[in-house]
C-alpha cells in the first residue's frame, strides 16, 4: 500500500507568495479534487508534486519516507506524472514513440518490437473506444485523443498517481465523459488520481475526496466529498472574508432606464467560440458576462473591442452600428479593454511604469512627440485612487510587481484614455484579495460616475457580487440575462450549463416530449421564483409560462399550483386546462440538481406517472450511463 | 490540519533600489558608460603597442571607416528593436551602389541619389511587407532578399566595377568641417536624430514596445504593422546611404562592395546591448558598438595580424563581449 503525503508546502515566485503552508495526502484507488479559486496555488501544488518546481519549504513523504524531487524525472522516477493542461507532446512523432518517450532517457537499446507490444497492450487497458492508433502522428489528432496519448505515457511510466491539470476544459461533452470513465478504470485498479478544476458539476460527479486551498494555504484536507454541497465547497473555496469585498451584499438600486444603453450587443457571432451572443449595458451599469472557461465570453469581448472579426450579427455603441476593425478604432471610439493575459497581452516588460501606463497615448493622439507631462496630473490622481505608491511608478521592471500590482496598473493604463464603456476580462486573476477589494471598488466608483462596464469572469461568486446584471454564456450562446441579486452559485451552475449534465438533461427533456407531447423543462424553485435552465416542446396548449433562460414569479407561471404543491403525480393548475408532473432531480451523492418537469396540455390518463418519474430519475443519476436514455424507457 | 494555525504570510518587501555613485556603481548602472569605458582601454592599450594608433592620420581613417557600417548599423538597430534581422544590408549595399554608379552616367548627382536611395527603399519596403503581411521569418526573407540584392548587382553591372564616377562625388569624404570629414559628420548627424526619433517620439516609443511585446502593443491600439515596415524601409534606405558614402570614399563602385558587411552590423548592434529578442537596446550602444568593431580591426591591422585570422579574433570578441555584457548586467536582463 503506497501513499503520498506534502505537508506544510511553501513557495514564493519573486514577490509572489504561491503557497503558504499548502498540503494533500494521496490513497491509492482515489480520485482527488484539489480545488480552490483563481491563484489559490492549485496548480503550483500539482507542480510540486510531479517536480516540475521545488519548494522553498516542506516535506513531500511517499511511503513513509521523506523524499526530494529535484525535477520531474525525479517524481517520475518515484511513479508520480502529470497529465498537462497545454499537452506536452511531440507532434511530429507518432503515437508510439511519445507514448514512449521517457524511455529514450533510459540506458539499453531502444527494442521498438517490445515497446509495440506493450503500447498495444496500454490501450487495452484504455478501452479500445478511443480509436488510437499507434503509428499516427499526434499532430494529426483531436486535442481529446491527445490528451489520451498522455494519458497512456503515464501508464507506460507505470505511475502510480497520476495528476490531471484541468483536463476537460478542452474536451467536447462526449470526450469529457470518456475521460472520466477512464478516471475511474484507473482508480479502480489502485491508482491515486488527482483531479485539478474548478467546475463543481465534475468534481461532485468524478472524486472521492477533496482537497481545497484558498491564497496558498491548506482551507480543508481529505474531506469526503459526500459529505459537502455544492453551495459548501464554494463557500470554502472564496472564503468568508470575500462576502464583505464586493461592497454591499444586497441588492443595488437598479440602473435607471433613463441612462442611456452604452452598448447594444445582438446575435453577435464569430466562430468557432461565439456563436450567437445578445446583451446590453446602459451607462453607469456594470454587466457580468458568467460562463465556464470556453463558453466563448473572452472572444466576445474581443470582438468587440477589434481584435477578431465578427461574421454575423450587430454591435451598437451609442445607438450608432459599430464593428471595429482593429483595437485602435475601438479605443478611438471610447471603448477600454483589460486583457485576459497579462503577460502576454498587457505588459510591455522593456518599459517602466510610467511608460506602461500611457503605452496606448503612443497610438492615441495626433503629433510626433510624446508628451508624457502633460498627463502627469492625471496619473498622480489615479495612482492615488488605486493606491499605488508613487516612488514605484519609474521602477524599471513591472515584471517584478506581485499580480495585484500589475492588474493595478493595467487597469490605470484602462482608465487614462476615460473611456465610456470599459471591457474587463477576468480583472482579478491571480491577484490577492486586498488588491481585489480595490478593483472592485473602483469597478463601482467609475460606473457611478456614467461609465458602461462589461466584466467577464470564472468566479462565479465574484460576478455575483459586483455586477448589477449578469449575462450567462454557454458554449457561445447567450441562455439568460437576469438582475445579480436573483442569482446564486448554484442557479450560475446550471445556467451555465456544465456541459456534460446539460446535453443529458437536453436528451431526457426531448426523448419525453417525444413521447408524451406537451412541454418537459428543466428548473430551479426558489425564493418564490422559477429560473428555466432549459425547456423542449412545441405545444402552445401546454407551455407552463417560462422558457430557457426565464426567471419570473411562481405567480406568473401558468403552473403555479403544480408548483406551489409538493406531489408525486400529476397536478392539475387551476384552470384545469394543463397537467404536470415535477420530479427532483439528486445527484449520485445526494445533491439537488433542480427539478425536471412534464407540462401536458390533457388529462394524463394511462399514463404511469410513478413509473415515469423512476425513469427519469434513472437516467439522470448516473451522467456516466448514457445507454439509458438511448434505450427508450419513456414508452 | 487548519489554515488558522499557520504563521502569517506577508512577503518580505523588496529591497528598494538604493542609487549608488560610486564608480563601479556608475559602471554597472548604464551599459553605454561600460562601453566608452571598454573603448578607452582598448584604444590605451592599441596606443601602447603601436606609435601609429593615436595619431590623426589613422584616428581620421578609422572614422571613415565607421561611416560605412555606422550607416548600415543605424537600420539594424530599428529592426533588431522590433526583435526583426535584416541580412540582405550587405548586399543591398552592392546593389544600390551600382544603381548609383549607372545613374550617374545618365544624370546629374542629385537625381542618382535618390535614385539610388529609392532603390535601397523599395528592397526594404519588399522585405517588410513579406514579413509583416506574409508573416514569414524575417530571417528567411532578409536571406532571401541577400541573394537576390547579390545577383541583381551582378546583373546590372554585367560583373565589371564601374570607376568612371563624376570627380563632385569625393567631396563627401574629401572635405572637412572643423578638421573633421563631412562623412563623419553625416554619421553623427545621422545617429543625433536617431537618439531623438527613439527617445523621444512616439513612433521611437511604439517600435520599443513592439518588440517587447507584439501582442500588448496591438491590444492598445498601436500601429503595429505600419511601424514594423517602416523598420525595414529605414533599414534598406540606410543600406544605400551607405553606399553613397562608399563609392564617396574609394571612387569605385564594386558589385560586391558591400559583402559581408550585414554581420558587422549586426554585430555592432548586439555589442551595442540590443537583445536579438527585441525590445531592449539603444542607438548610443550601437554607435560604440561600431567604434568598436572599427578599433579592432584597426588594431588587427596595425599589428600585422594575418588577414586570415583576424575573423577568429573578431568573433571571438563578439562572443567575449556579449558574454561578459550578459554576467555584468545579470538579473536585468530579460528573464
Amino acid at each position: 500500500m503506497t501513499s503520498l503525503e506534502l505537508h506544510d508546502i511553501w513557495k514564493a515566485f519573486g514577490a509572489t507568495q504561491a503557497l503558504a503552508g499548502a498540503a494533500i495526502a494521496l490513497k491509492p484507488g482515489e480520485v482527488h479534487a484539489l480545488v480552490g479559486a483563481n491563484g489559490a496555488g492549485k496548480s503550483t501544488l500539482s507542480r510540486i508534486i510531479s517536480g516540475q518546481v521545488q519548494p522553498d519549504r516542506g516535506s513531500i513523504i511517499l511511503d513513509n519516507k521523506q523524499i526530494r524531487f529535484s525535477n520531474s524525472r525525479d517524481a517520475i522516477l518515484h511513479g508520480i506524472c502529470m497529465v498537462t493542461q497545454e499537452t506536452s507532446l511531440a507532434p511530429d512523432l507518432t503515437v508510439l514513440e511519445n507514448i514512449m518517450l521517457p524511455q529514450l532517457a533510459l540506458p539499453g537499446r531502444l527494442r521498438w518490437r517490445v515497446l509495440r507490444t506493450q503500447g498495444e497492450s496500454l490501450i487495452g487497458e484504455l478501452g479500445r473506444e478511443a480509436g488510437l492508433d499507434l503509428d499516427t502522428p499526434v499532430g494529426d489528432l483531436s486535442i481529446g485523443q491527445r490528451q489520451l496519448v498522455e494519458i497512456l505515457k503515464a501508464l507506460a511510466l507505470d505511475s502510480q498517481f497520476i495528476i490531471f491539470d484541468e483536463p476537460t476544459a478542452p474536451l467536447s461533452p462526449h470526450e469529457g465523459e470518456r475521460l472520466f470513465a477512464i478516471m475511474r478504470r484507473l482508480a479502480a485498479r489502485g491508482r491515486g488520481l488527482v483531479f485539478v478544476s474548478h467546475r463543481l458539476e465534475e468534481i461532485f460527479t468524478i472524486t472521492d475526496r477533496v482537497t481545497v486551498l484558498r491564497e496558498g494555504k491548506l482551507v480543508e484536507g481529505n474531506l469526503p466529498i459526500g459529505s459537502l454541497t455544492q453551495g459548501e465547497l464554494v463557500r470554502l473555496m472564496v472564503g468568508r472574508e470575500l462576502q464583505d469585498v464586493y461592497g454591499r451584499r444586497t441588492a443595488r438600486p437598479p440602473v435607471p432606464d433613463s441612462n442611456p444603453v452604452v452598448l447594444r450587443v445582438r446575435n453577435l457571432a464569430c466562430p468557432p467560440m461565439v456563436r450567437d451572443v445578445s446583451f446590453e449595458v446602459r451607462a453607469g451599469e456594470v454587466l457580468g458576462l458568467a460562463g465556464l472557461v470556453g463558453a466563448g465570453r473572452s472572444e466576445t469581448v474581443e470582438t468587440i473591442f477589434g481584435l477578431r472579426r465578427a461574421t454575423a450579427g450587430l454591435v451598437e455603441l451609442n445607438g450608432q452600428p459599430f464593428a471595429a476593425q482593429s483595437s485602435r478604432e475601438a479605443i478611438r471610439a471610447g471603448i477600454g479593454l483589460i486583457p485576459e493575459d497579462r503577460r502576454g497581452q498587457a505588459i510591455v516588460p522593456d518599459f517602466s511604469v510610467r511608460e506602461n501606463l500611457l503605452l496606448a497615448h503612443l497610438g492615441a493622439h495626433a503629433g510626433v512627440g510624446l508628451n508624457y507631462s502633460a498627463r502627469t496630473a492625471a496619473i498622480r490622481e489615479l495612482l492615488t485612487v488605486l493606491d499605488l505608491p508613487e516612488r514605484r511608478l519609474l521602477d524599471a521592471n513591472m515584471l517584478t510587481f506581485s499580480g495585484g500590482m500589475q492588474q493595478k496598473v493595467i487597469l490605470a493604463r484602462g482608465l487614462l484614455l476615460s473611456p465610456r464603456l470599459l471591457l474587463l476580462d477576468e480583472p482579478t486573476r491571480g491577484v490577492d484579495i486586498a488588491t481585489r477589494s480595490s478593483i472592485y471598488a473602483l469597478l463601482r466608483r467609475v460606473a457611478a460616475e456614467g461609465m458602461a462596464c462589461v466584466v467577464v469572469s470564472s468566479d462565479f461568486e465574484e460576478i455575483i457580487g459586483i455586477s448589477d446584471r449578469i449575462t450567462v454564456l454557454s458554449d457561445g450562446v447567450t441562455v439568460t440575462t437576469l438582475p445579480s441579486h436573483l442569482m446564486d452559485v448554484e442557479k450560475l451552475a446550471m445556467f451555465a450549463a456544465p456541459r456534460t449534465s446539460a446535453e443529458k438533461t437536453h436528451t431526457v427533456l426531448t426523448d419525453l416530449v417525444t413521447r408524451q407531447g406537451g412541454m418537459a423543462y428543466w428548473i430551479v424553485v426558489d425564493g418564490g421564483r422559477v429560473f428555466c435552465f432549459d425547456r423542449v416542446g412545441t405545444e402552445v396548449a401546454a407551455d407552463p409560462g417560462f422558457a430557457t433562460g426565464g426567471f419570473p414569479l411562481l405567480s406568473e407561471t401558468s403552473i403555479a399550483s403544480a408548483l406551489a404543491t409538493p406531489s408525486t403525480d400529476f397536478v392539475s393548475d387551476h384552470d384545469g386546462t394543463r397537467w404536470t408532473l415535477l420530479v427532483p432531480i439528486l445527484g449520485q451523492r445526494g445533491h439537488s440538481f433542480g427539478t425536471v418537469g412534464l407540462t401536458l396540455a390533457r388529462p394524463p390518463d394511462g399514463v404511469d406517472a410513478a413509473a415515469l418519474s423512476a425513469a427519469i430519475v434513472g437516467a439522470l443519476s448516473d451522467p456516466l450511463d448514457l445507454a439509458m436514455t438511448e434505450t427508450g424507457q419513456f414508452a | 490540519m487548519k489554515a488558522d494555525s499557520l504563521p502569517p504570510t506577508s512577503p518580505p518587501p523588496l529591497p528598494a533600489a538604493k542609487p549608488r555613485r560610486t564608480f563601479v556603481g556608475l559602471l554597472a548602472s548604464n551599459i553605454e558608460i561600460r562601453m566608452i569605458f571598454v573603448i578607452l582601454i582598448v584604444m590605451l592599450v592599441l596606443s601602447l603597442v603601436s606609435p601609429y594608433f593615436f595619431t590623426v592620420k589613422n584616428l581620421l581613417n578609422m572614422a571613415d571607416q565607421s561611416v560605412i557600417v555606422g550607416m548600415i548599423s543605424l537600420g539594424e538597430t530599428l529592426v533588431i528593436l522590433i526583435g526583426g534581422i535584416d541580412l540582405s544590408v550587405g548586399s543591398l549595399v552592392g546593389m544600390t551602389g551600382i544603381v548609383l554608379g549607372l545613374a550617374m552616367r545618365h544624370m546629374g548627382l542629385a537625381e542618382s541619389f535618390v535614385l539610388c536611395l529609392g532603390a535601397g527603399a523599395l528592397a526594404g519596403l519588399t522585405n517588410g511587407l513579406v514579413i509583416t503581411y506574409g508573416r514569414i521569418a524575417p530571417f528567411v526573407v532578409t536571406l532571401g532578399m541577400m541573394s537576390i540584392g547579390a545577383s541583381l548587382a551582378y546583373v546590372l553591372s554585367g560583373a565589371n566595377s564601374i570607376s568612371d564616377l563624376p570627380p563632385g562625388l569625393g567631396t563627401l569624404s574629401a572635405d572637412t568641417v572643423i578638421g573633421i570629414p563631412l562623412d563623419f559628420w553625416c554619421l553623427l548627424i545621422a545617429y543625433a536624430v536617431c537618439y531623438w526619433f527613439l527617445t523621444s517620439t512616439k513612433g521611437g516609443r511604439t517600435l520599443y514596445a513592439l518588440g517587447s511585446n507584439r501582442e500588448a502593443a496591438r491590444v492598445v491600439g498601436l500601429r503595429v504593422a505600419a511601424w514594423s515596415v517602416i523598420a525595414y524601409v529605414v533599414s534598406g534606405l540606410m543600406s544605400s546611404v551607405a553606399a553613397i558614402f562608399l563609392a564617396s570614399r574609394i571612387l569605385s563602385i564594386d558589385p560586391i562592395g558591400g559583402q559581408g558587411l550585414e554581420l558587422d552590423a549586426i554585430a555592432a548592434v548586439v555589442i551595442g546591448g540590443a537583445s536579438l529578442f527585441g525590445g531592449r537596446g539603444s542607438i548610443i550602444g550601437t554607435l560604440l558598438g561600431v567604434f568598436v568593431m572599427v578599433f579592432i580591426r584597426n588594431g588587427l591591422n596595425l599589428l600585422n595580424v594575418s588577414p586570415y585570422w583576424q575573423g577568429t579574433a573578431i568573433g571571438s570578441i563578439i562572443i567575449i563581449a556579449v558574454l561578459a555584457e550578459r554576467l555584468l548586467s545579470g538579473t536585468r536582463r530579460r528573464a
